[in-house]
């Protein structure tokens, strides 16, 4: 089995994009994808996208807008759809699309249009997500479901609102600095602390936004790879677990057992363990997530994330930089694109080219880690350079 | 609450006698016939031995409390109709929590925190869930201090 490269990276600005539809910020996507690769859409043979909602679209078979607007029909094209880890779910379609040998060119696209409903129908349709029959109906929501994990952390841990407000402020200093993120400006902690309560206990810092936008990678067979780029990131670990639906029935509230499944799966396809990761995006849908993130990923000690960021080691100079492009806590969360997104990032920091003043310096294996509802599903995945 | 009201679908499954159940006052958890496996919720199918036949068996005692939140940017669905309250006037909405028991053998029931003030709540505390008939005579579970009678 050969490897499999990404020969090309783009995304176009996340926000509320009032200004684009879904099959317009797909295209701002693809078209910066295909110029990075300097490779047109006619050499590509098949195409993955993810768009994880239907119900935020008004529309089944969301990704055929997307299709069509580009001009891609006939050729093969499919969606695939993990809620809040469709992004990366496509990027794993589009390995297994080459590494079976079904195509040598794949182009993976990642899109969604979260804005176009009210927040409280979006705070419904996400919270749906959950176990919709025996936990929706206590008025359980996303930001419920991790307020639970971030109590139970506390409660074993000692973990502290402000060490969860330090995540907030680490992802939106480095959001400034990434000018395709939806808020791009630096928070306090004392603005965290202060924000109102959301679920207790995550305030409104403590919570992603709700953005649009739209990503996209190319990626090729080893040997199309080493042709058509000089400069290929290739796959090389890739790991997926699957959780429980209802969070009641997790043994251990304090760790998503879907991420240690699939950071086990990645670290042994690539052969390597977490020290060696030279930087990391994590799937900070609420700061808490993040810390746990920390620990299920194996970047520090179980029980230790709350003090591993409030030691800033996972600021550019600690131990594993981790979120450097803003997270989805500042870059913003359009739920199908992120894993896709998280891909572009990773790829930009083994480059080398990531923005000033948040390029890990000598990147040489980055990861990424995207999760799925409350941990029903979630995806690791390892680059490197060599 | 409303469960009868608000999730229709536990109506149309297979377990929609836990409906009735809560009506009753009691809570319902579900016994496969095949291999003795109790589950709450209840659910028809078993995930050890795919037996399909269940009984039913009631959820009684207390648990000790995993953890607990309350929810104050609320879904559509729960977010309270200002709308027909007086010009000029407001109130301020409060939710109320939620959370989730370990019983002794295990199983684990979500339901509202019922009669402790928020700030007296804690994880590791022991609550009764039990089932509550509303005044609009809807039925849901609830997590209460431990009944004394």
């Amino acid at each position: 089995m050969g490897k499999v490269g990404i020969i090309g990276v783009g995304q176009g600005r996340f926000g509320i994009r009032s200004d684009a539809s879904l099959r317009e910020l797909a295209f701002e996507a693809v078209k910066a994808c295909l110029e990075d690769a300097d490779i047109p859409l006619a050499d590509v043979e098949s195409m993955i996208v993810s768009v994880a909602s239907d119900e935020l679209s008004f529309a089944l078979q969301p990704t055929a807008q997307v299709v069509d607007y580009l001009g891609f029909h006939p050729k093969p094209s499919f969606r695939v759809e993990a809620a809040c880890a469709s992004g990366s779910m496509a990027v794993r379609a589009g390995w297994m699309n080459i590494a079976s040998g079904l195509a040598d060119l794949v182009l993976v696209v990642g899109a969604e249009k979260m804005t176009e409903v009210p927040t409280s129908m979006a705070t419904e349709v996400l919270g749906r997500a959950g176990d919709f029959l025996w936990e929706y109906p206590f008025g359980m929501t996303f930001p419920g479901y991790y307020a639970m994990i971030a109590r139970a952390h506390m409660a074993k841990y000692g973990t502290t609102q402000e060490q969860l407000a330090a995540v907030a402020v680490k992802n939106h200093h480095y959001g400034a600095m990434n000018p395709y993120a939806h808020m791009q400006k630096e928070i306090t902690l004392e603005k965290a602390m202060n924000s109102f309560m959301v679920a207790d206990p995550l305030k409104l810092y403590d919570c992603c936004l709700i953005s649009d936008g739209a990503a996209a990678i190319l990626l090729a067979s080893e040997k199309m790879a080493k042709r058509l780029s000089k400069d290929p990131i290739w796959m090389s670990g890739l790991g997926l677990g699957t959780g429980s639906l209802a969070l009641a029935h997790r043994d251990d509230l304090t760790t998503l057992g879907a991420t240690v499944e699939a950071a086990d799966q990645a670290y042994e396809m690539a052969g390597i363990d977490a020290k060696q990761i030279d930087v990391a995006v994590v799937h900070d849908c609420f700061t808490i997530a993040e810390i746990v993130a920390y620990e299920d990923l194996g970047f520090c000690p179980r029980g230790e994330g709350g003090p591993w960021v409030e030691d800033r080691q996972t600021y550019i100079g600690g131990e594993t930089p981790v979120n450097v492009d803003g997270g989805l806590k500042s870059k913003g969360h359009p739920i199908g694109t992120t894993g896709v997104s998280m891909a572009v990032e990773i790829a930009k920091q083994l480059r080398g080219e990531a923005d000033p003043g948040r390029q890990v310096q000598g990147a040489e294996i980055g990861l990424s880690h995207n999760v799925g509802g409350n941990g029903q599903h979630s995806a690791v995945h390892v680059f490197s350079r060599s | 609450m409303e469960f009868k009201d608000f999730s229709l679908l536990v109506q149309d499954t297979k377990v929609s006698g836990f409906v009735d159940g809560l009506e009753r006052g009691e809570l319902l958890g579900s016994k496969c016939e095949t291999c003795g496996k109790i589950q709450y919720p209840p659910r028809s199918d078993c995930p050890d031995c795919f037996g399909t036949e269940f009984g039913w068996v009631c959820v009684t005692g207390t648990g000790r409390l995993l953890s607990y939140t309350t929810v104050f940017v609320t879904p559509e669905h729960f977010t309270p109709d200002l709308s027909r309250t007086a010009p000029c006037s407001s109130y301020a909405y409060q939710p109320s929590p939620v959370g989730i028991v370990e019983m002794d053998n295990g199983l684990r029931v979500m339901g509202w925190i019922r009669g402790i003030p928020a700030d007296a709540i804690q994880v590791g505390m022991r609550l009764e869930p039990r089932p509550e008939v509303l005044r609009d005579g809807r039925a849901t579970v609830i997590l209460a201090e431990e009944r004394t009678e």
